[in-house]
C-alpha cells in the first residue's frame, strides 16, 4: 500500500476508541488534572556536571511561607536503584554526575512560590574532573564517573567507566579478515538525540492513609510502580499508578522517573502534589536520551563481494547513570553486525559512563544510529568491490533458512522481499538530476516476547469491557485490542470499551515499550476472550439444543454451524449469564521462548543475540542536495517492512510514516551538542529542530506480510520501533553519492555536509 | 497587578481576574477551565497551545490574557457542532491523523484557520499552513490528507 498526501479516503475500519476525546479536547492528560488543595512541585537541579556537594542548606526554603515540603536524599530511604546497575539514588547523595541531577524537591502553594524556594536552597560544590568524551572515558587514566563502581549491585560485565561490556563472536574474525580479497575500515560517530514527545511529562500524587495514587505520564505504569515501591519501600498493593491520556513517549517516558519524588513530597506535605515539566526540563533531566556512539568497522569480502568477516567496535555513551541502557551493548553489537550472512564475526560494545545526561530506551534504542553507521560502511564496501548497493545487499543479507551473524537460523523472513519492494517503490535505477540520489539501507529489530495479562467481561446488556495492563502511547496498539476481542467473540469492536492504564485494576503488562503491546497483550486478550467464547458456546448449546462444539459466534449471534437460522443473540446470552455464571475471562498465555543460536559465544549475554519473530525493513530514500550550502532535502521515502501480519492497516501505516519522519530528523537536524563541561547547549525546540509538515516528504509504505513462526496474534510481529531504524542510513547513502564520500557524523547537518563537500573538493 | 476582564471563549463571556502578566494559555486552562488547549514548550515553538483570535491562529502561551479582551477566542472545545464532530474533526480521526492527540487541538485550529482563508489549498499550502504545529507521531501525511479531504467536502457543500 502507498500513502500519499492526497485526498483519498481510506476505509474507516479502525477509528480509535480514544479518538473523540482527542479531537474534542475532552480527553484529559496528566497536566490537565487538578485536585483540591494540590501543591506545585519544583526541583533544584545540579547544573554542574561533576562535583562533590560540600554544603547543602534547605533551611531558608523550608522556612518560606507557602512552602509545605522540601526534600533531599536525607529525607527518603537510602536505596540505590537501577534495573541493570544499582548506581543511583532519588536525590544526589554527596556527588552530582550530570547537570539534570536532582538535589532537592519543593512542594509549595503555587509554582512561583516553589520557584522562590528552589532559588533559596544553598548548595556549594567542590568540582571533580568532568568526563565529557566517550572514548576518553575508556582510557586507563580517565577520571571515574563512579569512584565506587565496584561496590554497586549489577548483573553486567563492568570495569571502571565501562558499565556494560558485551560481545558476539562467531568463527575466526582475524583469520577471516586476513583471507579476504579486500577489507574496508570505517569510523563513524553518532551524536545523542532526544525522544522529544510534544507532551512534557507530569506527575500528580495523592495519599489516602497509607496508600498513594499517582497519575503520571509514563509509558510503563508497572515499571513506574516498581520504582516507587523500591525507593520508598512500599508494597506493590499500596501504590496505584494511573496514566491519563499520554501525549507521546517514543521511549522517552519509559522507566521510572519522578513518581517517587512527587509521592514523597505529597506524603510530607499531607496534600496532593503536582509536577509539570518545562520543555527545558524535558530535554535535560530524564534518563532517556538516545545515546551517542563511536563506531569502528572492518569488513572483508571475497572477490565476488560475499562477506567473509566483519569486526565492529563500539563505545556507547551511557551518561552518568545506567538506566535501562544495560542491555544496549549487546543490542548494539547485533545491529553493528547487521542482518547479514557473516561466517566470521566479532562485535565488541562498551557502555561508557560520562558526565552527560543518562541514556535510555528511545524508539529502537541503539538501532537507528548503528544502522546508519553500519549501512554507510556497507555502501563503502560495495563501492570498493564494485557492486551496486542493492545487489550487494541482495547477495549478503540473511534470508529464510539462512544463518545470521549470531548463529540464529531464521524461519520464514521477508528481508529480501523488503529490499526488492523498497527499491521498486523508489524507482531505484531510474535516471536522476545530478543533485539527487537514492540511498538504500536495511534494518532489523526484535519482537519482544514477555508476560502480559488482560481481563475481558461482558455485562448483562451485552456490552463488553477489555481491562488490560497495556499502555497506549498513541500508536493505537491498545485500540487494536478491541478488534481481537471482537473477532474472538463474533462481536463488533464498537461493542467494547477499554479500561486501561491503571495498575490496581488490570494485570501486569510491560507497557508501551519494545513495540510489544499487540504481540503480548494481544495474546492475553485473545486468551481472555476465548474463555468467554467458551461460556457463550455452552450457554448457546443449552438454549439451541446443540453441541457446544457446533456453536459459531459471528455477527453478534451464537448459531449452530450449518444452520444459521438456529441462533440466539449474544446480548441475550449475556442477559442469561448475568443471572448465573458471569461472563468474565482472564488471559495471559505463554510467551514464545527464545530461539537457539549455534556456534557463537556472547560475553555479557542478556538474551539479545537471538530474536523471536525478528522484523526486517528496507528504506530507499531520494535526497536532493544544494552543494553550495550543504542543505539536504528528503524528496521521497520508500519504506518496506516485514512486521508480520498487519492487523490495523491505518495504524500500521501511521507508525511507519511517523518513524520515518523521526528518522529524517535524526539524520539531518536532531543532535545534542555539549559544552566543555558536558552540559547540553541546545535544550530547546528552536535549537533542536524537529521536522515540520513543510519538511515532510511523501512516504510510500509497503508491508511484506509473510507467515512468521512464533509470531503474535494472527502472525503479527511488533512494529512501532522498526520503521525508525533504516531511514537515517538510507539518507546517508544518498548523501555519500552526492558528496562523493560519507558524512561521518550524525546528524548530517548542513554544516557537516558542507565540510565534507569542501574536503572532497580539496582532494580532487 | 490584577485586572478584571471579560474573555469570550467559544461564544461564552467569562469574567476573570488575572494578573497583567498572565498568558492567555494559563487563563484558558485554569480560570476558564478548558484544558483542551495544551502547553508543549511555553516558547512559541510547538503550536500545541494554538487558539484562534477572531479567526487568526495565535500561540496562546506567548499572548497576554488582557490583550484578548474584546476578541472572539476559539479553542478546540468550540469546534464540535453540539455532540457531533465537525467535518475536520471527523476526517482527522478517520484518516488516522490522530495518534497521541497532544498536538491535535492546535493542529485542528491551524487547519481551521487555513481552510477559512484558503478553501482550495494545494498540498504545499496545507503543509506550510500547519508548519507551526509540531507533531511527533504521525509524519503529518494523514493530517494533510484529512485537511484536503475536508477542503473537498466543504467545497462540495
Amino acid at each position: 500500500m502507498t500513502a500519499t498526501p492526497t485526498a483519498t479516503k481510506p476505509a474507516p475500519r479502525f477509528v480509535r476508541a480514544d479518538g473523540p476525546d482527542k479531537v474534542t479536547g475532552s480527553g484529559r492528560y496528566t497536566a490537565d488534572l487538578t485536585l483540591t488543595g494540590a501543591l506545585a512541585a519544583k526541583f533544584k537541579y545540579a547544573d554542574v556536571t561533576h562535583a562533590r556537594i560540600t554544603k547543602l542548606d534547605v533551611s531558608a526554603a523550608r522556612a518560606m511561607p507557602g512552602v509545605f515540603a522540601v526534600l533531599t536524599q536525607a529525607d527518603v530511604p537510602s536505596v540505590k536503584f537501577g534495573p541493570f546497575v544499582q548506581d543511583r539514588t532519588l536525590f544526589a547523595d554527596g556527588t552530582v554526575r550530570f547537570e539534570g541531577e536532582i538535589i532537592a524537591a519543593v512542594a509549595a502553594v503555587d509554582a512561583a512560590t516553589a520557584d522562590r524556594a528552589v532559588a533559596a536552597i544553598v548548595v556549594e560544590y567542590s568540582p571533580l574532573p568532568v568526563v565529557n568524551d566517550i572514548e576518553g572515558a575508556l582510557a586507563a587514566d580517565s577520571p571515574l564517573v563512579h569512584a565506587e563502581w565496584a561496590d554497586y549491585g549489577s548483573i553486567l560485565v563492568r570495569d571502571r567507566n565501562d558499565a556494560s561490556f558485551a560481545s558476539i563472536a562467531k568463527g575466526d574474525v582475524e583469520q577471516g579478515l586476513a583471507s579476504s580479497h579486500l577489507v574496508v575500515t570505517s569510523r563513524y560517530v553518532a551524536d545523542g538525540c532526544h525522544a522529544a514527545p510534544i507532551e512534557p511529562r507530569a506527575v500528580v500524587a495523592q495519599w489516602e492513609g497509607n496508600k498513594v495514587t499517582i497519575w503520571t505520564s509514563t509509558q510503563v505504569p508497572f515499571d513506574a510502580r516498581a520504582g516507587v515501591c523500591e525507593t520508598l519501600e512500599l508494597p506493590n498493593n499500596r501504590v496505584r499508578i494511573i496514566v491519563p491520556h499520554l501525549g507521546g513517549g517514543f521511549g522517552g517516558k519509559c522507566g521510572f522517573h519522578y513518581e517517587a519524588h512527587v509521592a514523597a513530597l505529597a506524603r510530607v506535605a499531607k496534600r496532593p502534589v503536582r509536577l509539570v515539566f518545562s520543555r527545558r526540563e524535558e530535554f535535560v533531566a530524564p534518563d532517556r536520551r538516545r545515546e551517542g556512539i563511536v563506531y569502528e568497522f572492518h569488513t572483508g569480502v571475497d572477490a565476488d563481494g560475499r562477506i567473509v568477516a566483519r569486526k565492529a567496535w563500539l563505545a556507547i555513551d551511557n551518561g552518568a547513570y545506567t538506566a535501562d541502557a544495560g542491555f544496549f551493548s549487546q543490542l548494539a553489537a547485533m545491529h553493528a553486525l547487521g542482518p547479514y550472512r557473516i561466517p566470521n564475526a566479532l562485535a565488541e560494545a562498551h557502555l561508557v559512563y560520562t558526565n552527560h545526561q543518562p541514556s535510555g530506551s528511545v524508539r529502537a534504542p541503539t538501532a537507528p544510529q548503528t544502522c546508519w553507521a553500519l549501512e554507510s560502511h556497507t555502501d563503502e564496501v560495495a563501492r570498493a568491490i564494485g557492486l551496486d548497493p542493492v545487489a550487494f545487499r541482495t547477495l549478503n543479507a540473511v534470508d529464510t533458512g539462512a544463518e545470521g551473524p549470531s548463529g540464529q537460523t531464521y524461519g520464514e523472513i521477508g528481508v529480501q522481499q523488503c529490499i526488492e519492494a523498497a527499491a521498486a517503490g523508489a524507482g531505484y535505477g531510474n535516471p536522476l538530476p545530478d543533485d539527487e540520489a537514492i540511498g538504500v539501507a536495511i534494518g532489523w529489530w526484535p519482537s519482544f516476547s514477555v508476560p502480559s495479562g488482560a481481563y475481558v467481561k461482558i455485562d448483562g446488556d451485552g456490552s463488553g469491557q477489555i481491562i488490560t495492563g497495556a499502555q497506549e502511547c498513541g500508536t493505537g496498539a491498545v485500540m487494536t485490542l478491541r478488534q481481537l476481542a471482537a473477532d474472538e467473540l463474533g462481536m463488533d469492536p464498537e461493542d467494547f470499551e477499554l479500561v486501561y492504564q491503571d495498575t490496581s485494576v488490570a494485570p501486569y503488562d510491560m507497557g508501551a515499550t519494545g513495540s510489544q503491546t499487540l504481540f503480548n497483550n494481544g495474546r492475553a486478550v485473545v486468551a481472555a476472550a476465548g474463555q468467554i467464547a467458551e461460556q457463550l458456546r455452552n450457554l448457546a448449546a443449552d438454549r439451541l439444543e446443540a453441541s457446544p462444539a457446533d456453536i459459531v459466534l459471528a455477527d453478534g449471534t451464537a448459531s449452530v454451524a450449518g444452520s444459521p437460522d438456529r441462533g440466539v443473540p449474544i446480548a441475550e446470552l449475556a442477559g442469561i449469564a448475568a443471572g448465573g455464571e458471569l461472563l468474565i475471562g482472564h488471559g495471559s498465555g505463554m510467551p514464545p521462548g527464545p530461539p537457539p543460536t549455534v556456534g557463537s559465544t556472547c560475553v555479557g549475554d542478556l538474551g539479545m543475540s537471538a530474536w523471536v519473530a525478528p522484523q526486517f525493513s528496507c528504506h530507499a530514500v531520494r535526497v536532493k542536495l544544494d552543494r553550495d550550502t550543504g542543505v539536504a532535502r528528503v524528496m521521497h521515502v520508500s519504506a518496506a517492512h516485514d512486521s508480520g501480519t498487519i492487523i490495523n492497516p491505518i495504524g500500521a501505516q501511521g507508525q511507519v510514516e511517523g518513524a520515518v519522519l523521526m528518522g529524517i530528523g535524526q539524520a539531518l537536524t536532531e543532535g545534542t551538542t555539549y559544552d566543555d563541561q558536558g552540559r547540553q547547549r541546545n535544550a530547546a525546540l528552536l535549537e533542536y529542530k524537529l521536522q515540520t509538515a513543510a519538511d515532510a516528504p511523501p512516504i510510500a509504505v509497503h508491508f511484506v506480510e509473510i507467515n512468521t513462526p512464533d509470531a503474535g496474534p494472527r502472525g503479527a510481529k511488533g512494529l512501532a520501533e522498526a520503521p525508525n531504524v533504516a531511514t537515517a542510513a538510507a539518507i546517508s547513502n544518498a548523501l555519500a553519492q552526492l558528496v562523493g564520500a560519507p558524512v561521518r557524523q550524525l546528524p548530517m547537518t548542513a554544516e557537516r555536509v558542507w565540510t565534507a563537500l569542501t574536503e572532497q573538493a580539496a582532494q580532487s | 497587578m490584577s485586572e478584571s476582564i471579560h474573555l469570550t471563549v467559544n461564544g461564552v463571556a467569562y469574567p476573570v481576574t488575572v494578573d497583567q502578566g498572565r498568558n492567555l494559555l494559563s487563563v484558558i486552562r485554569t480560570e476558564i477551565g478548558l484544558t483542551g488547549t495544551k502547553e508543549g514548550c511555553d516558547d512559541c515553538e510547538c503550536g500545541a497551545c494554538m487558539v484562534l483570535l477572531d479567526g487568526q491562529p495565535v500561540n496562546s502561551c506567548s499572548y497576554l490574557a488582557v490583550q484578548a479582551q474584546g476578541r472572539a477566542i476559539t479553542t478546540v472545545e468550540g469546534l464540535a457542532d453540539g455532540d457531533a464532530l465537525n467535518v475536520l474533526q471527523r476526517n482527522l480521526l478517520e484518516t488516522g491523523g490522530v495518534q497521541c492527540g497532544f498536538c491535535t487541538p492546535g493542529m485542528l485550529l491551524s487547519a481551521t484557520a487555513l481552510l477559512d482563508r484558503t478553501p482550495n489549498p494545494s498540498d504545499e499550502e496545507v503543509r506550510i499552513g500547519l508548519s507551526g504545529n509540531l507533531c511527533r507521531c504521525t509524519g503529518y501525511a494523514k493530517i494533510v490528507a484529512a485537511v484536503q479531504l475536508t477542503a473537498a467536502e466543504l467545497r462540495n457543500g
